[in-house]
């Protein structure tokens, strides 16, 4: 064997390798059942998420959702407002769809003034609806004193840690519940806590050990941990133990400590200090330190009771909340009036304190948007059309697969092994770059599929007609691969550029074909060329050869 | 050795005036959907004309007549329903142009309708789309934009490859096979979706397969032609010789396209039918357009290959 071909037989084995490994969590999860997965959700969320995370993802036309754009409305805004309405409201939907808890949502700005968001999974028109439609609330808010907190959270770890007396209940009894799934985040849903109460037995504190303490006024959550902590808030028992006027409320979102990412968790006073309609304005600064800072300004009768909250509480920090979260949590120096300053603190860039400036004109100023195109794909349809899919896909590849074989025999079969291959690798490499799978995507793969022979047909073509003219047959497989090369690339490369134009113009499931289209054409040349060639050279001088 | 086809002579160059002609009435009925389809008259799915597209499913057995009269007693005599082979009975589709911009009272509204019409057959709904008239022109803007742009990149990559005569007529060949297929598409009164719009532009990157192929050979048999100077000759002969190859790769595509068009559902239906019509086009049009079309320009402006 040549040292180059040697190269190409450990790359395609390789190849083979790094596939099973990217292929593997995707079959672990379609290996498991509706009520598996249930179950695996209450045991072990972030197993299952990370199954998820590194499976082949389905888009919503496969595994059901909601696909909105939106149009920002404008035309009642001043000029000087409209500027940033997008941002503003990209802002307040982005933190309400974190909040509605929906795995992997997207939600980007579309051209000038529109905005996509997606939902997978999620079915109930009406309630997207009013979580994207609402005006956004915006208020400043005061926290529980540190000492209060700390006593809060002991008495919630006293709650959760069973006693030592205590009789388990039956596992059995309790597992119809757990197939509920909670309809909204913090909603008072009882859940079997077996599993919870059994760790909780090593640590005594089951709530805290889940909680970095950090400053006095926040608890740090490693986004690792955070679904637990989820799951503990559906005990009604826990929201016993809360003071009546208190809520416990997470931060808007995650930031990295010490290299892992973390979101906040605040004991916070449920009562509203000051509404976001007394804001006129909000901008990111400068101070003459050049650290980042926001400048905002309030009405005159905002700013009359600003100085009333600011100056009772000098010295403490004031929360910002958006929607129920909190934004920000800086520290009162001062009386402030109608012209506040809010200091990013150290480590903060411009780009944090601009996000900041969005929020709070964005709860001053919420800019109206209108739902101009809807898609619903119920869960039950897209379970027909992945059926449907596969179906096809068999039949399809099946009959490729048989026709190669008969037309040509034992040289067929080997285009077949590449052709499978193909496949592997087309699949592996979905899930290694996290593309989404759609209905159009399946009948991608099928096409390519198709296509991918092609490369064969004219190889084998090629070496037919150079076996007529005479030549032996290993000089003939050489002249073949060699001369239909070219042929075979060109005709692929026109593929590949349509189907990148359809990538960049192509909404969701078109988006899905453009990928699968592209990455096996691409693949197929490896494949259908290179692997074919490889076993061709398996034998150095042919007698005969079964084309 | 199996072969379908054997050594052939068949005399493709003396058929291209029949072929002319053949291709002449697709283009034209292609021509007339584009017309038609730009005065925004065609049969345009909701992605481009706007609209509510709603699918679901009755518990118990339900006529298709009937969905139609409740419909019509509640002012939507002008939707139009269809039965549908899903996982489940009774499934239907209800269509409705509307021209409000933001559908999604419709969609509630027919939905409501049919649950006070029938409320002892409860309608659960499956998939609902709704698409603001606004989004179909941007919509359709980009489509034009796409279909435009996939051209140009063939029309350069064909020029740079080959030659630039090779290039225009691969362009007009694909061109052709995309006129064709809305052509056809058009009299069968079949939708157009953002779907037929990728079939067509799939087409138009697969159809220069075979396309590349005749090339391929005709440049190769050039080196004859320079000797003995029949240029008619040498391209038939290109098309006979690589005859089977252009034939099997369009037939294994036509076989996977196939089961996606029988198995694969109604979503993706249409968009299989436009794939089969486009591999078979793209087969003949290799033969009969971008072959002869260099002929043709070489009999009008001779020397270029000489």
């Amino acid at each position: 064997m040549k040292r180059s071909q040697l190269w190409l037989t450990l790359i395609t084995v390789f190849l083979i390798v790094a596939s099973v490994w990217y292929l593997y969590p995707s079959l672990s999860l379609w290996s498991l059942s509706d009520t598996e997965k249930a179950l695996l959700k209450e045991k072990d969320p972030s197993k299952l998420l990370s199954l998820e995370q590194k499976g082949i993802k389905l888009g919503l036309d496969l595994r059901g959702g909601m696909h909105v754009v939106l149009q920002v409305d404008k035309t009642k805004l001043k000029p000087e407002e409209s500027k940033d309405a997008v941002e503003r409201a990209l802002e307040i939907i982005r933190n309400r769809v974190d909040q509605f808890g929906v795995a992997e949502p997207l939600i980007q700005k579309q051209g000038e003034d529109r905005i996509i968001v997606e939902l997978p999974g999620l079915q109930d028109v009406e309630r997207a609806q009013n979580l994207i439609g609402q005006t956004a609330q915006l208020e400043f808010r005061l926290f529980e004193t540190p000492e209060n907190t700390k006593t809060v959270l002991a008495k919630i770890d006293e709650i959760l840690t069973p006693k030592k007396t205590e009789v388990k209940p039956s596992k059995g009894k309790d597992t119809s519940q757990e197939k509920k799934i909670a309809k909204d985040l913090f909603s008072k849903e009882a859940i079997d806590t077996t599993a919870q109460e059994e760790e909780a037995g090593i640590t005594g504190k089951p709530f805290t050990s889940l909680l970095e303490p950090s400053g006095s006024d926040f608890y740090l959550v490693s986004l690792e941990d955070k679904p637990k902590i989820d799951q503990y808030l559906k005990n009604p028992k826990i929201w016993e133990q809360i003071p009546e006027d208190d809520t416990l409320a997470w931060a808007t979102g995650a930031e990295p400590f010490k290299g892992v990412d973390y979101q906040k968790l605040y004991l916070i006073k449920k009562k509203s200090e000051l509404s976001g309609k007394y804001l006129t304005d909000a901008r990111e600064d400068f101070d003459q330190y050049r650290r980042p800072e926001v400048r905002f300004t309030l009405t005159k009768e905002g700013g009359r009771r600003f100085a009333q909250i600011t100056g009772a509480n000098i010295d403490k920090p004031l929360g910002i909340v958006l929607d129920g979260r909190v934004e920000s949590n800086p520290i009162i120096r001062a009386k402030i009036r109608e012209n506040g300053v809010i200091e990013m603190g150290s480590g903060a860039t411009i780009d944090n304190a601009r996000d900041l400036a969005v929020v709070l004109r964005a709860g001053a100023l919420p800019a109206p948007v209108k739902i101009i195109e809807n898609r619903v794909v119920g869960p039950s349809l897209g379970q027909d059309s992945i059926n449907k899919g596969m179906k096809a896909g068999i039949i399809g590849i099946g009959l490729v697969i048989l026709f190669m074989a008969i037309y040509y025999r034992l040289s067929g079969i080997i285009a077949d092994f590449a052709l499978i291959l193909n496949l592997v690798y087309l699949l592996a490499a979905l899930a290694g770059l996290h593309a989404t799978l759609t209905l159009p995507g399946i009948a991608g793969i099928i096409l390519t599929m198709g296509m991918s022979v092609d490369s064969n047909v004219l190889i084998f073509e090629r070496i037919r007609e150079e076996l007529r003219t005479g030549k032996t047959i290993r000089a003939s497989i050489d002249a073949g691969y060699k001369r239909a090369l070219l042929t075979v690339i060109d005709s692929h490369v026109t593929t590949l550029i349509t189907a990148a134009v359809l990538f960049q113009f192509g909404t969701g499931p078109i988006k899905g074909f453009a990928v699968t289209l592209s990455l096996g054409v691409i693949i197929s040349l490896f494949t259908a060329v290179v692997v074919t060639k490889l076993i061709f050279n398996i034998r150095k001088n042919y007698q005969t050869l079964s084309i | 050795m199996f072969e379908l086809i054997k050594k052939t002579n068949i005399n493709f160059v003396g058929m291209r005036y029949f072929a002319f002609a053949f291709s002449g009435i697709l283009m034209v009925l292609g021509i007339i959907a584009f017309v038609f389809i730009f005065m925004g008259k065609a049969n345009m799915g909701i992605d481009f004309a706007g609209g509510t597209m709603i699918q679901g499913s009755f518990e118990k057995s339900m006529q298709i007549g009937q969905v139609r009269d409740a419909l019509r007693k509640n002012g939507y005599g002008d939707a139009e329903i269809t039965e549908l082979q899903r996982g489940v009975p009774y499934f239907f589709m209800i269509r409705l142009r509307s021209t409000s911009e933001t559908g999604s009272k419709v969609a509630d509204q027919v939905i409501g309708i049919l649950k006070k019409e029938f409320p002892d057959n409860n309608f659960r709904k499956d998939s609902v789309d709704e698409v603001g008239p606004a989004v179909g022109k941007i919509l359709q803007k980009q489509a034009r934009f796409a279909v435009l742009i996939s051209l140009l990149g063939i029309l350069v990559y064909i020029w740079i490859r080959f030659d630039f005569r090779f290039g225009v007529a691969a362009t007009a060949a694909t061109f052709h096979d995309i006129l064709s297929i809305l052509g056809i598409l058009f009299i069968l009164h079949k939708e157009i979706t953002l779907l037929i719009v990728t079939a067509l532009l799939t087409i138009a990157g697969y159809s220069l397969t075979d396309t590349v192929v005749v090339y391929d050979r005709i440049r190769e048999n050039l080196k004859v032609f320079r000797k003995k100077g029949d240029f008619p000759g040498t391209i038939n002969n290109s098309i006979n010789e690589v005859l089977s190859r252009t034939i099997i790769t369009g037939g294994t595509v036509f076989l996977a396209v196939l089961a996606i068009y029988f198995f694969a559902g109604e979503v993706v239906h249409d968009f299989a039918l436009a794939l089969l019509i486009g591999v078979l086009e793209g087969t003949y049009s290799s033969w009969f357009v971008a072959a002869p079309i260099v002929l043709e320009w070489e009999k009008w402006s001779p020397k270029r290959f000489k």
